[in-house]
């Protein structure tokens, strides 16, 4: 769209391969049709669950046990989606983008083929090409896997309740998938080959682990599945899954109705013909390597969003990515995409919002002797009445002796964590000190504002207990 | 086969008959009352019908075009109408494949390339 206001001949073509199981959707991508859009609107339902609980102490009478309906949910998140399909569609041709339901994949340096889902093949030629494939679940390649598994790219519009489920995996997929699921009353396990949340602060990690944990959501470590075979058919049926320990030769065997598969995701780089026009790729990942101004290894050729190596997988690094590089190429701009300092968060049942560095990644690039690492439990005040857990949410901040204490590193764990976060990642860019942080008044009563007074360091061992406010 | 077009007026009529056709697709061009001139009080609705008509054929084989006439004026400001509470319509002239998220609104419908996609769009 953003080509097209510069006046520029330009034609999108996205195509979604089914899964396994016939999973397919519409324009928009990962984050609109299977990721953070059906991810946080399930973990809201989820919230919502745990809020009609809390409502009975706040003197809400609710006459009848509340139950979840999966398929009235799933019916009112997908018709959402398809509204910001069909909004995407129109966006388009109101902006003369020609768009094709269609596979492209490269044939010739300028020249890309089509093909629709009938199998209809249809050339194209142009001046430059922009490579936003993204990523798809990676399978474990185990007996059962593909025929009995889904993954996240099914769970959004699975048309019956998936019942006992099995989560494989331990990335934030994995967890915030497990935390909704938990959360709308079903029976949850998660399988977790080593580590929680790889590449996240594995403090903030473990205490994302261990609420889930004590909320009812079973943990199987150091164990991955080895076969999934079907017991009894169904909607949804019954599987066994065997599994074998990381560390010794202990199989262990459980049945669920449903095993839901979140190990990774793969760029979708090796099938497009990449080739055929010389684009290099990291043949081990499959993700494109691209230099500061998202241009690959021939010049004409541009990548961004969760095929590039090395940068983060979100949503608006992409958008932003994509917008700035079309502006440098036709507008004359000259801005780059800030890599540094992107907010993120997690949706798992306790929110986890960060901006930064995490303290394993500080402590290594800053030596843990420059470093201050300054935290403090909260008891979030809408959670006092109904008695939730007092000391389970956390702030932390990390700040760079050697400039002044400048906060490198913002976490947060509690509810609304990326409300939070959103405001803290502009302090940040505009280079927030620990004093600047100190001196900001707060605002009472909110959790936010532990983080204007905060005094008690890791380094000291103090205690973080809260007795209340 | 070719496609079917019905002429309703008012919310119950509308619902009674797009229940009938259940299991087709179903397109549907709301539009404000018309006089004994057969003029309706809503002149971007006047300005829509044509473009629409011009499509129709390229709705798919077996396809219902329900051409509903919402009410009045004075009906169709209420904020609390049937359509806009029960159908969530915002606006007249609206175009909409029945059952889907997909429509088109107010000067949208002057587009023929947009009724087309309407149309067409799987």
């Amino acid at each position: 769209q953003e080509a097209a206001k510069y006046n520029k001949k330009v034609m999108v073509l996205d195509f979604v391969k089914p899964t396994p199981l016939g999973s397919s959707w519409g324009l928009g991508g990962t984050c609109v049709n299977v990721g953070c859009i059906p991810k946080k609107l399930m973990h809201q339902a989820a919230l919502l669950g745990q809020a009609l609980e809390d409502s009975r102490k706040f003197g809400w009478q609710l006459t009848e046990e509340v139950k979840h309906n999966w398929l009235t949910m799933t019916e009112s998140v997908q018709n959402y989606i398809g509204s910001l399909n069909w909004g995407y569609r129109v966006a388009l041709r109101e902006k003369s983008v020609a768009y094709e339901n269609a596979y492209g994949e490269f044939v010739g340096p300028h020249t890309v083929k089509a093909t629709n889902k009938r199998g209809a093949e249809k050339l194209y030629t142009a001046e430059r090409f922009l490579i936003a494939t993204g990523e798809r679940p990676r399978y474990l390649g185990i007996p059962g896997d593909k025929e009995y598994c889904i993954s996240s790219d099914d769970l959004f519009s699975l048309p019956y309740c998936p019942g006992k489920t099995l989560v494989v995996g331990a990335s934030y997929v994995a967890l915030e998938c497990a935390g909704f699921l938990a959360g709308l009353g079903l029976d949850v396990t998660v399988m977790v080959r080593s580590i929680l949340l790889r590449g996240f602060d594995q403090d903030m990690a473990n205490k994302i682990g261990d609420y889930m944990e004590g909320h009812g959501i079973s943990f199987i470590r150091q164990f991955v599945p080895i076969k999934v075979e079907q017991i009894e058919e169904g909607t949804p049926g019954r599987l066994k899954v065997t599994a074998k320990s990381t560390n010794g030769s202990e199989t262990i065997e459980g049945e669920y109705n449903t095993v839901l598969l979140a190990i990774g995701r793969d760029a979708c780089t090796r099938t497009i013909g990449l080739d055929k026009v010389g684009v290099k790729i990291n043949e081990k990942t499959g993700k494109i390597p691209v230099n500061d101004e998202e241009q690959t290894n021939v010049p004409h050729v541009y990548a961004i969003g969760d095929i590039l190596e090395d940068k983060l997988e979100l949503t608006p690094v992409a958008i932003q990515a994509g917008r700035l590089l079309v502006q440098r190429l036709y507008a004359g701009a000259t801005r780059k995409c800030d890599y540094v300092n992107v907010p993120t968060t997690v949706f798992t049942p306790l929110e986890y919002g960060a901006c930064g560095y995490s303290e394993e990644a500080a402590a290594e690039t800053f030596g843990e002797e420059n470093i201050e690492v300054y935290h403090s439990n909260f008891w979030p005040l809408e959670w006092t009445v109904p008695g939730r857990d007092n000391n389970k949410c956390y702030a932390k901040v990390i700040c760079n002796l050697q400039d002044n204490e400048r906060v490198i590193g913002f976490h947060v764990l509690g509810p609304n964590a990326g409300e939070i976060t959103q405001g803290f990642a502009a302090a940040m860019k505009c280079g927030l000190t620990k004093e600047q942080l100190d001196t900001t008044i707060g605002i009472h009563p909110v959790c936010a504002e532990i983080f204007t007074t905060l005094t008690v360091t890791k380094r000291s061992g103090a205690s973080i207990l809260q007795a209340g406010c | 086969m070719g496609w079917d077009e019905k002429q309703v007026r008012g919310y119950s009529e509308f619902v009674r008959t797009a229940q009938s056709y259940h299991g087709r697709p179903i397109f549907v061009l709301f539009c404000g009352d018309k006089d004994a001139d057969g003029v309706s009080w809503c002149p971007d609705c006047v300005k829509a019908e044509p473009v629409v008509r011009k499509e129709l054929h390229n709705m798919p084989d077996g396809s219902v075009f329900i051409y509903c006439l919402v009410g009045d004026r004075p009906y169709w400001k209420d904020p609390n109408n049937e359509f806009r509470k029960n159908l969530k319509l915002t606006g007249v002239p609206t175009l909409l494949k029945y059952g889907t998220p997909q429509k088109l609104v107010e000067e949208e419908c002057f587009k023929a390339d947009l009724v087309r996609m309407l149309f067409t769009e799987d």
